[in-house]
């Protein structure tokens, strides 16, 4: 009798943990998704955290305290950043004036590409459609365009919060990552402890890798697409390597979108497109031959149908950002599913 | 103010555990600036008279050491059925370990059970914590594991010897 009234009273005082536990972490999602620049914040903070934790894992290694490595590392990280600004900076300002420039006649380039398509189907299908896409795809090219460069000082003013929290955010959770993952797994009720502990360190092993992968992919497509472009003398090759690299993010859609602005140039400043698209394909078969197969297949094992659900369902609640998150959010699902039915199928076994 | 508080409460509790783990074979080998680094990665868990710390068959990722408390280790006839039998094997005080094969193997099932006979704290220390003391300090990792390798070393001796010895009394048996 005493001890089944002891058993009760350890079940529910473990209720109660685990319902505290629980708020705590709804408590933070919602914070992170209703408090202004919160998500994108943690989010490029989460970025910077996985990039630069194998640096400070190598000082900790010589010896030196998390601390001190944290600080010298980021120091490093900060002066190599600023460099980077400094010496590229002229040449993509230089650009962005060019293209500003030239857009009208791109725009007006497209238009006429699209009405030239339109005219060829109207002849081998030997009707007239009125679809009209030209001055559909000129309108929304302006309205793109003219968003773009006007609210371009508006965004990055906007984004300045994002872009010093992040690196605040990110420094401790560098510094002090141990102790709060620590705190927070103090909380868990210990029935649960073992399987907690054990999620934790496969969801950041796995974000980790995903993350590094990810952003060395980017960098590497995004350095071939320059070399590529300034060898056969393409103009804006700095603003479409950057572009390349960004959508090389998005898999299998990045990689087409991140070439559709260049073969439009080249199809308007009536140039071939082949070297273009030699560009693009070479960086392209460089990253499936040798960067995926190497870094990045082992890491994330999702089937692709399930990678294009993820990046409709990440572009429907959260645009751009929501594609890029798609993928590590569906891992993160995955992982946890997985361990959480291992646990209750094998754990209880 | 607060952060004086808060630092000298969190540096009792560190100085605490740097004192118990000094006193442990396992971490002989480590001086306390090792093992203050060696804390960053360790588990404190409370429990109440009654609460099971494993349960036998289970899968297990870690070992314990019991700082403050009583286990009871045993095993049960059948722990998920409705009916079992426990068979009470032996009491673990402060100072002792448990669970040390779960650190090293993976998906190592428990033998047996452990339970809280009064209030206990414990230190665990789990494989993936293990593994990441390995990546940050390799050194301290290498000589905690090879303290490891001598108790499993120390462990499987014993077992041989008990194996020759009841192969003896079977001879003896049939003979």
């Amino acid at each position: 009798m005493n001890h089944s009234i002891q058993e009760n009273r350890l079940k529910r005082l473990e209720i109660y943990k685990l319902i505290i536990f629980l708020s705590i972490i709804t408590s933070g999602l919602v914070i992170l998704l209703k408090v202004d620049n919160m998500m994108l914040s943690f989010l490029l903070a989460f970025v910077i955290k996985y990039s630069l934790s194998p640096i400070i894992n190598l000082f900790e290694r010589r010896g030196i305290s998390t601390e001190k490595s944290t600080l010298i590392v980021f120091a490093i990280a900060f002066t190599a950043f600023c460099i980077l600004i400094y010496w590229v900076s002229p040449f993509i300002s230089a650009q962005i004036k060019a293209f500003q420039s030239e857009v009208p006649r791109y725009i007006e380039g497209t238009k006429s590409l699209i009405f030239d398509i339109e005219s060829k189907i109207e002849v081998l299908i030997n009707t007239s459609i009125e679809l009209n896409l030209g001055a559909q795809a000129e309108g929304l090219m302006i309205s793109w365009t003219k968003s773009i460069f006007e609210d371009l000082p508006n965004f990055l003013s906007k984004s300045l919060t994002t872009l010093l929290l992040a690196p605040f955010f990110a420094y401790f959770l560098l510094k002090d990552g141990r102790s709060i993952s620590k705190w927070l797994l103090d909380l868990v009720p210990n029935s649960f402890f073992e399987l907690v502990l054990s999620l934790q360190h496969q969801i950041n092993d796995q974000m980790g890798q995903f993350i590094r992968a990810r952003l060395l992919e980017a960098t590497i497509v995004g350095v071939l697409v320059w070399g590529g472009l300034s060898l056969i003398g393409f103009p804006f090759s700095h603003l479409l390597a950057i572009f390349a690299a960004l959508t090389n993010l998005i898999p299998y859609l990045g990689p087409v979108i991140g070439a559709i602005p260049a073969i439009i140039i080249a199809l308007i400043n009536g140039v071939s497109i082949f070297p273009v698209i030699g560009v693009y394909a070479f960086a392209q078969l460089m990253d499936m031959l040798f960067i995926i197969p190497l870094v990045v297949a082992k890491i994330v094992n999702l089937h692709p149908i399930t990678v294009v659900i993820a990046i409709i369902i990440g572009a429907q609640l959260m645009g751009v950002v929501g594609m890029l998150v798609s993928i590590p959010a569906a891992s993160v699902i995955k992982v946890t599913a997985h361990s959480v039915y291992h646990h209750l199928i094998n754990f209880r076994a | 103010m607060i952060n004086f508080l808060w630092d000298n409460m969190f540096k009792r509790r560190k100085d605490s555990q740097v004192e118990f783990l000094s006193k442990n074979f396992f971490f002989k080998n480590l001086n306390p600036v090792d093992l203050k680094k060696v804390t960053q990665f360790i588990h404190v868990r409370h429990y109440r008279p009654g609460e099971l710390l494993f349960r036998q068959n289970e899968i297990g990722i870690g070992m314990y050491f019991i700082l403050k408390g009583r286990i009871d280790i045993f095993t049960e006839s059948n722990p998920n059925g409705d009916k079992t039998e426990s068979l009470f094997i032996t009491r673990l005080e402060a100072g002792d370990h448990m669970g040390e094969i779960a650190l090293i193997e993976d998906n190592h099932r428990r033998t047996a059970s452990a339970k809280a006979t009064m209030e206990t704290t414990v230190l665990g220390l789990f494989q993936p914590d293990l593994k990441r003391l390995l990546e940050s300090y390799p050194d301290i990792g290498a000589r905690l594991l090879l303290q490891i390798a001598k108790v499993l070393g120390r462990r499987l001796s014993e077992t041989a010897i008990k194996i020759t010895s009841l192969k003896k009394q079977v001879e003896r048996i049939k003979g």
